[in-house]
């Protein structure tokens, strides 16, 4: 049953700060050779289950399992994981060279050897020039060139990345997503990889943890949460979602239909099954929406914004102002834009509403 | 509006630079000068004359006190290094509050006085002193040994118990600002305990290590009231001969010669300490 196989595992794993909890009920595995995200805002918990995993804290419930066997208790320095810290955490004494070569060096493995294999791996990550260059001797980008050079090294089975392109400019920080991700194929590890923007997340990860609060909100592939995102939170984080509130009306099946102020509406049931008179939200993304529909509801463009090749236009209903829907069409399609001031009738397909449950007051 | 605050500054950078001058440079200048004097039958001469430097150069005994004192005062700089390495690590390793504690506890010494301590380290080591009752006590001795008070090893022991605050607050307090994640990333990495202290906080804190050795090395080679007080007729210093020439044999001439030559010996000191801080960095 279980054909992927599974490097690390989180069962139930709780952790507390004396009395304020900050972690609760925490599965979830990670593949040998998966790129796993763990996704949210910040002080939801992220940094603190990477350093479960790496060992810098001891989980207060639950168990920490590799390869199936627990390594709750066993001390970092024997755990099979290297991680790349949020600020690097270079050896700022060290040249990148030494810093490179220091899990080797500990490890008490030849000078002879440790050389060659270190720039191997500076070769790896590009770096074989700055082999002499103390950590403040080079920039942002090459500092966590080395920073995952000094994990590379020491050839884990987890690679643990804590937020490793926050400190990056935004051209740097395309440029690295692309980076690690062929360093991940390449060298065919599981990388741990912790973000708060969704794009990094969607563009490199094969799953995503979405993590609120401490609890894991929504497990899934990138299609996945962004297509069927099983609450308002994660549909909020996915992105610029339209969702307009409304009350279930009718189920049939896996569909289900919402009375919503701009009338009855069909759409798709994500995460657990809502019942009828149930507060919900029709979750439409803004590239579903298409104006100038023979079929549709009729809508006041109230804005418009170029972005290059697409356009952000946000329009109000002409029957229930109070819904907003913004939509994102194509800058140089072969149909007219419409402008601000326009009335368009906007439609969608049914297969692109989502119906989210409404959040309770305990989220 | 301006001109004033230029005016402002002005007067700070006067300020700045004049009192170190007023108080430091102009004392130094004035004992260099001296030293190139000389006496003749209880009057000053002022004229340019080396005769105390050869006075020092040819006299083996000053000679000899000067190398005792070089070695006393590095003994008890290095044990003081060792001793507040340790209690500097250990304190750094424990929970703030108790680290706190701790480090208060090492430095209550410097809220007493001078004399008050030296007299508590008289009372430890002398003839009836603590160490002595404790030592005939528990059999090891019958009578009590003389050596610890009046002589080179009473100012050594004093040394260390006087200078060790000193050691330890430069080396706690530059092991207290590296960041503690670089010791996760070692540990991390497979190192141990002791890798993490030989290869991260020891040369990380190298720069209190040199600050810590600079302060005894200085402090004790240039202390003549410790000495007098413990030291006895066996325990005679370079320290003491200086002051002697001020003091006692009123050769201020030789006097100031035998200062800058204390002097000299310090800011070689301090050469070798900026030496030693390369240490720090490998590539
Ligand atoms: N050592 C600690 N003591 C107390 N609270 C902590 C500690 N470490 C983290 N926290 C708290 O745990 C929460 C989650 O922190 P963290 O895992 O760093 O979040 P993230 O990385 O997602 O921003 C935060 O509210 C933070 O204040
Ligand atoms: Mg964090």
């Amino acid at each position: 049953m279980n054909q992927r196989s599974d490097v690390l595992t989180l069962e139930a794993v709780g952790k507390s700060f004396g009395t304020t909890t900050v972690l609760r009920d925490i599965s979830l595995s990670v593949a040998s050779n998966e790129f796993l995200t763990i996704l949210g805002p910040s002080g939801s918990g992220k940094t603190t289950i990477l350093r479960l995993i790496a060992g810098f804290e001891a989980p207060t419930t639950g168990r920490i399992m590799l390869d199936g066997a627990d390594i709750s208790q066993m001390p970092i320095n024997r755990r099979p994981f290297n991680t790349v810290f949020q600020d690097y955490a270079l050896f700022p004494h060290l040249s990148v060279r030494r810093n490179v070569g220091y899990g080797l060096m500990v490890r008490g493995v030849p000078k002879a050897e440790i050389g060659p294999r270190v720039e191997a791996v500076l070769a790896i990550v590009g770096l074989q020039d700055y082999a002499l260059r103390l950590p403040r001797e080079l920039s942002g980008g090459q500092r966590q060139r080395v920073a995952l050079a000094r994990a590379i090294i020491c050839e884990p089975r987890v690679i643990l990345l804590d937020e490793p392109l926050a400190a990056l400019d935004v051209a740097l920080r395309a440029q690295m997503c692309k980076f690690l991700k062929d360093i991940q194929r390449r060298l065919d590890i599981a990388f741990v990889f912790i973000t708060h923007d969704q794009q990094e997340a969607i563009a490199m990860s094969d799953r995503i943890v979405v993590m609120r609060d401490g609890r894991i909100e929504q497990i899934g592939g990138p299609e996945e949460l962004y297509g069927f995102p099983a609450s308002r939170f994660v549909a909020g984080f996915f992105g610029e979602n339209n969702l307009i509130d409304g009350v279930v009306r009718a189920i049939d099946g896996a569909r289900c239909e919402v009375e919503t102020p701009i009338g009855p509406l069909w759409g798709v049931t994500c995460g657990p099954a809502a019942a009828v008179g149930a507060e919900v939200h029709l979750s439409i993304r803004p590239e579903a929406l298409v104006p100038g529909a023979t079929e549709g509801h009729r809508f006041l463009v109230r804005d418009a914004q170029f972005a290059g090749p697409t356009t952000l236009i946000e329009a109000q209903g002409v029957e229930a102002p109070e819904v907003t829907l913004r939509l994102r069409l194509p800058s140089g399609g072969t149909r007219a834009l419409p402008s601000v001031g326009d009335v368009v009738a906007i439609g969608w397909s049914e297969a692109d509403a989502r119906v989210i449950a409404a959040e309770g007051s305990n989220g | 509006m301006d001109d004033r605050r230029d005016l402002w500054r002005m007067g700070w950078a006067a300020f700045c630079l004049g009192l170190p001058f007023l108080f430091v440079l102009a004392p130094i200048g004035t004992f260099i000068l001296y030293s190139f004097w000389h006496n003749e039958s209880g009057a000053l001469v002022r004229e340019f004359t080396l005769e105390n430097y050869r006075a020092f150069f040819a006299d083996p005994v000053f000679r000899s006190i000067y190398l005792q004192t070089v070695a006393l005062c590095l003994g008890a700089t290095i044990v003081n290094l060792v001793a507040g390495y340790g209690i500097a690590l250990f304190a750094s390793r424990r929970p703030p509050r108790l680290r706190f504690a701790l480090i208060l506890m090492f430095m209550l010494p410097l809220f007493t006085s001078y004399i008050i301590k030296v007299y508590a380290v008289r009372g430890i080591l002398g003839h009836r002193g603590v160490l002595n009752e404790l030592l005939i006590a528990s059999g090891l001795i019958s009578e009590p040994i003389t050596a610890f008070i009046f002589s080179q090893s009473a100012i050594f022991l004093t040394f260390i118990v006087l200078y060790l605050p000193f050691a330890i607050l430069p080396i706690y307090l530059s092991i207290e600002r590296i960041p503690e994640n670089l010791g996760t990333a070692s540990a991390d990495l497979g190192g141990s305990q002791m890798d993490e202290i030989r290869h991260i906080i020891l040369p990380l804190s190298l720069p209190g290590v040199v600050v810590a050795a600079l302060f005894n090395f200085v402090m004790t080679f240039g202390d003549f009231v410790t000495p007098t007080m413990v030291g006895g007729t066996e325990g005679f210093t370079f320290g003491r001969i200086v002051f002697s020439q001020f003091g006692v044999a009123l050769n201020w001439p030789l006097g100031a010669a035998l200062a800058v030559i204390l002097l000299a010996t310090s800011v070689l000191a301090v050469g070798v300490a900026g030496l030693a801080m390369r240490w720090s960095t490998a590539r």
